[in-house]
């Protein structure tokens, strides 16, 4: 009797346990396949995530540091008192800022310093200057390439800039004010049209340019896409093949970045013209820079 | 994958959790700092000059 009342939990525990199934061969792929592409998935939206906010961050880093250097050269050689009659001159070192860029209708905050160079590494810093195109408030063409997604995007709302509107361009010596040339489709009307605007005063088509007959500047208009392999749109006079003397060039800006937004299919070039140069002063800011 | 990672952490469960967390971040690090600069120019997205 005892002995029953004893055994009785003994054959409880006997039973046994409803077994783990083991998984097979084909189960363990699967579900390793299904982890794997969940894993692809999630790199690539941390991709996206480095591309649109982490290159930002170290990006404004950069431009910060290179505007520290800009400025401390500027400071360093004011000591000597600048000669107006001398010419502007520039140390362009590569991936190095000589200048700065603004485009009031972007805000007063949207300020950039310029490198010299396009390579990769210099666009992470801030927008390039083309080396070897014309420098700020000279004849030809003053091309600079900026990024358009991450890395600050300087030229992230490039397709917003309309005619006339200001690009001014800060040096050592001189506030250069560029302006948006008339877009192909304002070309036609611009004399009633957008030319009565105050801001237009001294912009026109290019192709009106005092020249006779077929201007070199006929294909030049203030916006433009083209493909990747168009490098004519910063020749000293774009899209001619022709030479053009130094002193019958037009002092143009181009600003160049990739289209659409996210690809590189194409490029968004915007031509611009100068119209206005001051001396820089204690104190003084560019109207220009007050407009919105 | 995830499973046999689970399987092979030491320690007792709220150990684990720090160490997956630990794992995880390294990752993320890793891809962030290293791997994605090395890929970004290889890839069709942000190339803004024209030959000059």
């Amino acid at each position: 009797m005892v002995d029953r009342v004893d055994d009785e939990p003994e054959t409880v525990r006997v039973q046994r346990p409803t077994p783990v199934p083991v998984d097979g061969p084909l189960r363990k792929a699967v579900r390793g396949f299904g982890e794997l592409m969940i894993t692809a998935g999630l790199v690539i939206l941390l991709f996206v995530v480095y591309e649109v906010y982490v290159t930002d961050i170290l990006s404004a880093e950069k431009q910060d540091e290179a505007t520290t250097a800009l400025d401390d050269k500027w400071n360093s050689n004011t000591v000597e008192p600048v000669d107006p009659q001398r010419q502007v001159q520039y140390d362009l070192i590569d991936g190095q800022a000589f200048a700065k860029m603004y485009i009031p209708v972007f805000g007063p905050d949207y300020h950039f310093s310029i490198v010299e160079g396009t390579t990769d590494k210099n666009l992470e810093v801030g927008p390039g200057h083309y080396i070897g195109t014309a420098l700020p408030g000279n004849p030809g063409n003053f091309s600079v390439a900026g990024h358009r997604v991450g890395k600050g995007a300087p030229f992230n709302d490039l397709d917003l800039l309309s005619s006339c509107d200001a690009i001014v361009v800060e040096t050592q010596t001189t506030w250069v004010v560029y302006r948006m040339l008339p877009t192909t489709g304002e070309e036609a009307g611009w004399a009633e049209g957008k030319a009565k605007n105050p801001k237009c005063a001294k912009v026109a088509p290019l192709k009106d340019l005092a020249n006779t007959g077929a201007s070199p500047y006929a294909k030049t208009v203030g916006q433009e896409i083209v493909t990747p392999a168009q490098g004519e749109v910063i020749s000293p006079v774009p899209h001619f093949a022709g030479e053009v003397p130094v002193a019958q060039q037009a002092a143009l800006m181009t600003l160049t970045t990739c289209h659409p937004r996210f690809s590189d299919k194409q490029r968004l070039i915007v031509h611009a013209v100068l119209t206005m140069s001051y001396p820089k002063a204690n104190g003084f800011v560019p109207p220009e820079l007050k407009e919105q | 994958m995830y499973g046999w990672i689970w399987r092979h952490l030491p320690g007792p469960t709220p150990v684990r959790v720090l160490e997956a967390l630990v794992l995880a971040l390294a990752i993320i690090a890793l891809l962030m700092f290293v791997v994605f600069p090395w890929a970004e120019p290889l890839l069709p997205f942000n190339n803004v000059t024209t030959p000059s």
